[in-house]
């Protein structure tokens, strides 16, 4: 599912991701593990498309991230991707139910007169039927967090890539946000990639990626 | 969902912000919308009811006083003319109707006005401008026929009388002619055209009350007086036999491409001076008002172009505090031609609502000065007209709006995703 193999990234003066290689297959659910600052988010930038490399082959889903250009891979991003971030990033002025329909309504990928009906059984999947109209504001930090995977799943995209989900929230609420996105994964059979510095979080999945070597000093 | 849809959420997000924004870009369209409507109003309507006579003539002076004074009853007469000149006119070969005029008096500031009976009966297209509302047209001498702002503004009726006063204001001291009180026999139906503003009469009236013979006339055509009230030598006088005088003669011609001819020939042969009302106010407001328009109208686009400068500076704010949202879109998947689309839009619902609430704001303003304008002129403007100088003023004003919503839309295109998730 996703593949890299010699990516190089230079981050600054002296600075550079490089990672050698790495495999994730279809279905997999893999924490990228590592300390702050160790690459692992860069990684998962490299691998959403969201920076480009500077050198070496990133394969998404049999593609070629590196070599589309900026709309191709917009439209990639939008077919195959789905986003959770550790700050949720749910649009304020929109309710839950439009912040699920904008997934959809960028990504292009389901036909419009689907929307308001997916988005409402996604939400109801994560158990926030009851909060189709409320608005980020007024949810608390585990619904806002369900909202957002609810707006990742909902294109029944390829690959979750999620950026220290759990990093906003209390252990309870962490636990239970890691128990769902766990699960839905797994129902869907979507491939996940789950950046995270807590060791706890990353034992939880199946497989894990020491991330801890990516970052390196380069000789000028 | 809609990019529209979007653009709006976003706006409504800042309510503040944008309220005030739209109000900024409402006051300059308010004012352009305000100048242009009763700029166009008040010259096609000046226009159409110059275009009731071909030509007037009077006194030789100044043509737009003339029209001025005896077309809409605006300015004091430029003086007497001969009768006999105004009948010779009359019976030019291409001379449809002659219609003459007296003036020298007026009840409580609206002006008398004598001429013949037949003048009531004029009428031009589908216009009955003398058209009754009560009563009869006069007959006898000081028998009047009252406009119906006047009979709405002074309450005269049919039956009641009422003293005349010299000159052409209101002003206190002014001598009335207490012994030859006028009766109203006619309430004219409002027509929404100077007619509303006067009092008509037969010449007779206007000879006979300024007739030189009563000692206390006498006394008061003795001296001088200043400014409007000047009724030295600018009203009928008592000369009904072969030197009579009037003030002025309305005159239809048998076409109206006859007008220029007929002034040229009217003003060479006869000591008086002939004037084409529509080209006198057209004169007038390209050369007074079209100066005072473009003023107004540079205020008004200053005030447009300021209103674009904060439409600008709020939505680069806008996208500023939103970069996290931006790239969040775009990690959905929007592209970029999508987020620069989005930005514009919002630039394009602030614009165009200001135009729309600058356009109420405009006929506010035009109801008001309508309003006065109907007191003032007997005029009725439309308030809410959307001529084509108007819709090219708006569409000015949207363009400019788009405009300001480049730059922000530029600075929404351009996001780095990666950078603005990771900073914010």
């Amino acid at each position: 599912m996703v593949t890299m193999e010699g990516v190089r990234r230079t981050l600054g003066p002296g600075v550079a991701f490089q990672c050698d290689a790495f495999h994730a297959a279809p279905g997999d659910r893999v924490a990228l593990w590592g300390p702050s600052g160790c690459g692992k988010s860069t990684m998962l930038n490299l691998i959403s498309g969201l920076l480009r490399p500077h050198g070496g082959q990133i394969r998404v889903d049999g593609v070629d991230i590196t070599g589309l250009s900026g709309s191709r891979l917009d439209a990639f991003r939008g077919e195959r991707y789905g986003f959770i971030f550790q700050t949720f990033n749910l649009l304020a002025p929109f309710t839950t139910l439009q912040n699920v329909v904008l997934g959809m309504r960028f990504a292009d990928v389901v036909p419009e007169k689907e929307w308001k009906t997916r988005a409402t059984a996604m939400l109801e999947r994560v158990r926030l039927g009851h909060r189709l109209h409320s608005r980020p504001g007024t949810l608390s930090v585990g619904e806002r967090q369900r909202v957002a995977i609810a707006r990742a799943l909902v294109n029944r995209p390829k690959l979750i890539v999620a950026d220290e989900p759990t990093g906003s929230l209390d252990p309870k609420t962490a636990e239970s946000v890691m128990a769902l996105l766990l699960e839905l994964c797994a129902e869907e059979g979507v491939t996940l990639l789950l950046v995270t510095h807590d060791r706890a979080i990353a034992e939880r999945l199946p497989q894990m990626h020491d991330c801890t070597d990516l970052v390196k000093e380069t000789v000028s | 969902m809609s990019l529209w849809h979007v653009a709006w959420n976003y706006l409504w997000n800042r309510k503040l912000t944008t309220a005030m924004t739209i109000i900024s870009v409402a006051l300059g369209v308010a004012l352009i919308s305000a100048v242009l409507t009763l700029r166009e109003q008040t010259q096609k309507r000046f226009e159409e009811e110059g275009q009731a006579f071909d030509l007037v003539v009077g006194a030789k002076g100044n043509p737009l006083q003339l029209v001025l004074s005896t077309v809409y009853f605006l300015d004091a007469p430029t003086g007497n003319m001969s009768r006999a000149d105004f009948e010779e006119i009359a019976k030019l070969e291409d001379v449809e109707a002659a219609f003459p005029l007296g003036m020298g008096d007026t009840f409580k500031g609206y002006r008398i006005i004598g001429t013949d009976r037949a003048l009531m009966d004029f009428t031009w297209g589908d216009r009955r401008p003398y058209e009754l509302e009560e009563g009869v047209y006069f007959g006898k001498a000081y028998e009047a026929v009252i406009g119906a702002a006047v009979a709405q503004d002074t309450g005269l009726r049919v039956g009641s009388s009422f003293i005349s006063t010299h000159g052409f204001v209101d002003m206190p001291g002014a001598h009335a002619h207490e012994d030859k009180p006028y009766t109203v026999v006619g309430v004219m139906r409002r027509s929404g055209t100077p007619n509303d503003r006067a009092i008509f009469c037969s010449m007779e009236s206007v000879w006979d009350a300024h007739d030189h013979g009563d000692a206390e006339a006498e006394e008061e055509h003795g001296h001088e007086h200043d400014g409007e009230g000047d009724h030295d030598h600018d009203h009928a006088h008592d000369h009904g036999g072969a030197d009579a005088e009037i003030t002025a003669g309305l005159v239809k011609l048998a076409s109206p491409a006859l007008r220029f001819e007929y002034k040229d020939r009217i003003n060479k042969q006869y000591n008086v001076m002939a004037a084409v009302p529509v080209n006198e106010i057209q004169k007038l407001y390209e050369q007074l008002l079209g100066t005072a328009k473009a003023v107004l109208l540079a205020i008004g686009y200053l005030v447009v172009v300021i209103s674009s400068m904060s439409i600008l500076i709020g939505l680069y704010m806008a996208i500023l505090q939103r970069r996290r949202d931006l790239a969040v879109m775009r990690a959905l998947g929007a592209t970029r031609g999508e987020i620069f689309g989005a930005v514009l839009i919002e630039a394009f619902w602030v614009t165009v609502l200001g135009i729309g609430v600058g356009w109420l704001l405009g006929a506010v303003v035009c109801y008001g000065l309508g309003m006065y304008l109907v007191a003032k002129l007997g005029f009725h403007v439309s308030a809410v007209a959307l001529g084509p100088d108007i819709i090219t003023a708006y569409s000015a004003v949207l363009l400019m709006g788009l405009v300001a919503g480049i730059l922000p839309a530029w600075q929404a295109y351009r996001t780095d995703i990666a950078r603005d998730l990771a900073e914010l």
